[in-house]
């Protein structure tokens, strides 16, 4: 079969489109579902069209035996692989003999040639795509992009009151809720203010007085935001705001438990003022 | 016609083998040992020197140039003097070639526990040991390249263009990213800082693996698979086209090791599409591998050597094909800092090298001992066994990377990261990484059985130290180059051959080097960054001592999903003073470069104590000595030297009053530590350390430049 040259430059073009084609998503961080469905779409159909040129070579061809069937599919793996068979490989040994080791001569094969080919294309438009074409600022772009996406999510969120902050947290009373405070407090709190709350490397949470004030609101913020100095981490970007405020609720029933070996008072004596008394509920 | 009498020289293969053997059980052991430290921490028994990682180093030095290394050696000195039909040029060079590189491995497994580290991946061995290095590879060129002249065979296998390519390729990685300044006898510091020093390591990162691990391999399999299989090489035309490219481009693909990292975007891209180029030259090896074996399939079912190439030139080319995909931006940023890296390595490693290595030996030890191979069964069991290993190997710690990289990324429905705490994702891949140890130990169990299955055919058959050969000598002849041969005749001249791959390999790391060293924009500087003080200095030293960047990263890469966990994204300018640069290549815990601050300086104290009394489950190991080591503090004039003469900009004379500041700095963190209730003393080793962690990411604090 010899080598046509324009289906080859076809088939070559095809390949490299296909790359092309994936490079747009290629280089952004998380391919959304929607990409992934463009890119499927896609290939779904360019194997049509593969189908379609098949029948469409050798439909025409008469045969009762359904050798038409099988025959455009080894006349594509000839064209693809264009290998010498192995009974006539005498006529493409090479003289070289190498502590007896023989070289056959085989062509390169197409399909090897237009990957190899394709993929130099597909660089070549990657490189366009992202550094001419465009100002090939690609890492700080996307991450803009995702960063401001983010933030409508979260404006939205807090205009809904899905998102509580320190504004409109409340003290939650629900027992499932406190549960879940105290959970939340054993993993993350009480390696440093002590398993009941009485103070470890952080200060006693049982007594009457806080270092940066009492209360439901200063609780939430200052585990909200941390008190980085002191070595209070920010629990901002790791706790949803309902956990951190079903922590804080835990943290305040535990007030006056007055623990064995607690921690001596730091801070100031907290008076909670009337508007938001702990008997103040979820809701309400 | 005359016929010269000449002997292949076997003693040095048979050393080489021997030393394939036994330092690839060791290195596999200690292997198996870092694997299961991963989830059982008591594993290193409270002992520094068995830490993971002071000894994660060592397991990769130890396989790489010590398994494979002497198995490239045993490999090349048996193929190439029958390649070119000529003995060894130099006997004794040969011997100074083993020889001193046993003593480097030697000192390797020596220092390399004991701390003497310079942190960059595959080259941590010390200065002094870098430059024994140098010359014993020195040696092991003049060797190749002087019997290759002296051949006795016109042209020169393609195998030996690769050996070639080898030689020139790993010298120049291995000087160009060697430069340093040493500071002490163990001690030195890289004269490329922050980016650029991350760009030259991945550049020989990356193509140590290229020249180290593949090169060699393919010139080993172009001279034992043919040879093993009986059959004709599939294609001249083939080994010359793929052998051109797959060394150009090659060298090209290393910042695929550091997308979304502070490397210029243009870099980046570059890595990522050289890497897709690296498809098909990678697959001609595989192909021409392959297909060499049409009309010889009977053979692979009963003759287990072709069965260990045959996986392990398929185990080739799915790594081949895995690796540009992990250069893709999109599957590189699941992928990196996970263990689907680990997994992708070791299908390379087990399967490529390893399985080659074995074909190759089962083939070299029965020729050289003039016997048949003592069990058939025993090797076709060692067969199964490493094929089940790497099994259980790989897809094991394919899941653990793809489910911890998206536990990592997972935000909640109100935007906040699922899974905040670090430890989380680390306890949910435990049972993998009790899957994978056990391939392991498949793998290992596979050295052993064929330690002894060699042992056995060297015992029933009798050593050719001396292999007898002729040939006739070699007639000079001046022809022309001419159309359509001009290989063929570039064939018949090293020289000029090994001139011509030199340029190849040197242009893309020249393209890639000068603009990111010349070009100021490409690392866009930060006023608020400032060196060093000398307690973080030297609590730096001891972060890379220890071996902390094994484990921890110092990169946070600019997804949302890491500034929420991590802080800002890392900039370039912040690493201008990082000699070396610790960015690290894997995440077995959390990303450091923002932890500065994050904690309070008794948490750290606590933790380096027992990292169990602040974070339970954490699988990290104790570090109590460092909170009993006094700091050396004679060594600070001296590094302040060395890094100012790297341009560190530490005023002239500051080495004087250098200790004055760091114990001054010592103390304020002492005190703080005193005032929590801790009775610490200023000059402990932890004090550095911590400071250094403190340091960490805060100078852009307040002034976060986007």
């Amino acid at each position: 079969m010899k080598l046509n040259n324009r289906t080859f430059i076809l088939l070559t073009t095809l390949v490299s489109m296909l790359f092309g084609y994936s490079t747009m998503f290629a280089a952004e961080g998380e391919a959304t579902l929607d990409k992934v469905m463009k890119f499927m779409l896609v290939v779904t159909i360019v194997m049509i069209a593969f189908v379609l040129w098949l029948i469409i070579v050798y439909s025409e061809k008469e045969d009762s035996e359904g050798k038409t069937f099988k025959a455009p599919l080894i006349a594509l793996r000839k064209y693809l692989t264009y290998s010498t068979p192995i009974e006539k490989e005498q006529e493409i040994l090479l003289s070289h003999n190498y502590d007896g080791i023989r070289e056959l001569d085989n062509r390169i094969p197409p399909w090897f040639k237009m990957l190899f080919y394709g993929t130099i294309i597909w660089a070549a438009i990657y490189m366009l795509a992202y550094h001419v074409l465009d100002d090939g600022q690609v890492q700080s772009k996307e991450y803009k992009v995702e960063i401001e996406k983010a933030k409508l999510e979260r404006d939205f969120l807090i205009r809904t009151g899905a998102f509580i902050n320190e504004e409109t947290v409340v003290f939650v009373n629900d027992p499932a809720e406190l549960s879940e405070g105290k959970e939340i407090y054993f993993k993350n709190c009480a390696t440093c203010h002590g398993q009941n709350g009485g103070g470890l490397v952080g200060p006693n949470l049982t007594d009457d007085y806080w270092i940066h004030g009492g209360g439901i609101k200063n609780i939430f913020k200052v585990i909200k935001y941390g008190v980085p100095a002191k070595g209070m981490i920010s629990w901002e970007t790791q706790l949803d705001p309902k956990k951190m405020q079903a922590a804080a609720s835990y943290i305040l029933t535990m007030h006056g438990t007055n623990p064995p070996n607690g921690k001596a008072a730091e801070g100031e004596k907290w008076i909670e003022p009337d508007d938001n008394k702990i008997s103040s509920t979820k809701g309400s | 016609m005359n016929v010269d009498k000449f002997s292949y020289d076997n003693q040095v293969v048979k050393l080489f083998t021997i030393a394939t053997v036994v330092w690839g059980i060791v290195g596999m052991l200690v292997g198996l040992i870092i694997a299961i430290q991963l989830y059982l921490p008591e594993l290193n028994f409270g002992i520094p020197y068995l830490t993971f990682g002071r000894i994660r180093p060592l397991h990769t030095n130890a396989v790489i140039f010590a398994f494979v290394g002497n198995l490239i050696f045993a490999g090349i000195y048996y193929s190439l003097q029958r390649l070119c039909k000529a003995r060894m040029w130099n006997d004794s060079l040969s011997q100074f070639h083993f020889w001193g590189w046993q003593t480097i491995i030697v000192l390797a497994t020596i220092t390399l526990p004991m701390g003497f580290t310079t942190s960059k991946e595959y080259a941590e061995l010390e200065w002094p040991i870098d430059i024994l290095i140098a010359l014993v590879w020195l040696a092991f060129g003049a060797n190749m390249l002087g019997t290759i002249i002296k051949r006795r065979e016109k042209h020169m296998y393609v195998a030996i263009w690769f050996y070639i390519a080898t030689f020139v390729t790993v010298t120049v990685l291995h000087v160009v990213n060697s430069l340093e300044i040493p500071a002490g006898l163990m001690k030195s510091y890289p004269i490329y800082a922050g980016v650029q020093d991350a760009l030259v390591q991945w550049w020989y990162g990356h193509n140590a693996v290229a020249f180290f691990l593949t090169t060699p391999f393919l010139g080993l399999m172009y001279y034992f698979l043919p040879k093993a299989a009986n059959r004709p090489v599939y294609s001249y035309r083939l080994s010359i086209l793929h052998f051109w490219a797959l060394i150009f481009l090659y060298i090209w693909a290393g910042p695929h090791h550091l997308l979304y990292s502070a490397l210029p975007d243009w870099a980046q891209s570059l890595g990522t599409v050289f890497s897709i180029m690296l498809i098909a030259p990678s697959w001609g090896g595989m192909l021409n591998g392959l297909l060499t074996l049409r009309g010889a399939w009977d053979r692979v079912r009963d003759n287990p050597i072709l069965k260990f190439m045959v996986v392990a030139v398929t185990a080739y080319g799915m790594a081949t094909f895995e690796g540009p995909m992990l250069s893709l931006k999109n599957v590189n940023a699941i992928a990196h800092f996970t263990d689907w890296i680990i997994a992708h390595v070791h299908v390379g490693a087990l399967g490529w090298n390893g399985m080659l290595s074995f074909g190759v030996l089962y083939w070299m030890v029965p020729k050289m001992w003039n016997t048949e191979l003592y069990s058939k069964k025993m090797a076709n069991a060692h067969f199964w066994i490493a094929t089940l290993g790497i099994v259980f190997y790989a897809i094991p710690m394919y899941w653990s990377g793809i489910a911890q990289s998206l536990m990592w990324k997972q935000f909640t429905p109100l935007g906040i990261l699922q899974y905040p705490n670090f430890l989380e994702t680390t306890l949910q891949i435990i049972p993998f990484h009790i899957i994978r140890s056990f391939g392991g130990l498949l793998f290992l169990s596979g050295m052993f059985l064929m330690g002894h299955n060699l042992l056995k055919t060297v015992k029933q058959g009798k050593f050719v130290k001396n292999e007898d050969a002729e040939a006739p000598p070699l007639i000079k002849e001046d022809d022309k180059m001419k159309r359509g041969m001009i290989h063929r005749w570039l064939e018949k001249r090293p020289v000029q051959f090994s001139l011509l791959a030199t340029v190849a390999i040197l242009i893309g790391g020249v393209v890639e080097f000068i603009p990111t060293f010349v070009v100021k924009s490409n690392i866009p500087t930060i006023a608020s960054v400032k060196p060093y003080t000398p307690l973080e200095l030297q609590g730096r030293d001891i972060y890379i001592r220890e071996g902390c960047n094994t484990c921890h990263s110092q990169l946070v890469r600019p997804f949302r999903s890491e500034t929420e966990r991590y802080g800002e994204y890392s900039k370039a300018g912040e690493y201008v003073y990082d000699h070396p640069f610790l960015w690290g290549s894997k995440r077995t815990g959390p990303d450091l470069h923002r932890e500065g601050g994050k904690y309070s300086n008794l948490w750290h104290y606590l933790h380096f104590e027992d990292p169990l009394q602040m974070s339970p489950g954490s699988i990290m190991p104790p570090y109590p000595w460092l909170l009993t080591h006094t700091l050396d503090t004679s060594s600070t004039a001296t590094k302040i030297n060395a890094l100012r003469s790297i341009g560190v900009p530490y005023e002239e004379g500051y080495e004087k009053f250098a200790n004055q500041d760091l114990e001054k700095q010592a103390n304020q963190i002492a005190d703080d530590l005193i005032n929590n209730g801790i009775p610490a003393d200023w000059d402990k080793e932890v004090i550095a350390l911590i400071a250094y962690i403190q340091r960490l990411g805060t100078d852009i604090k307040g002034n976060q430049a986007k």
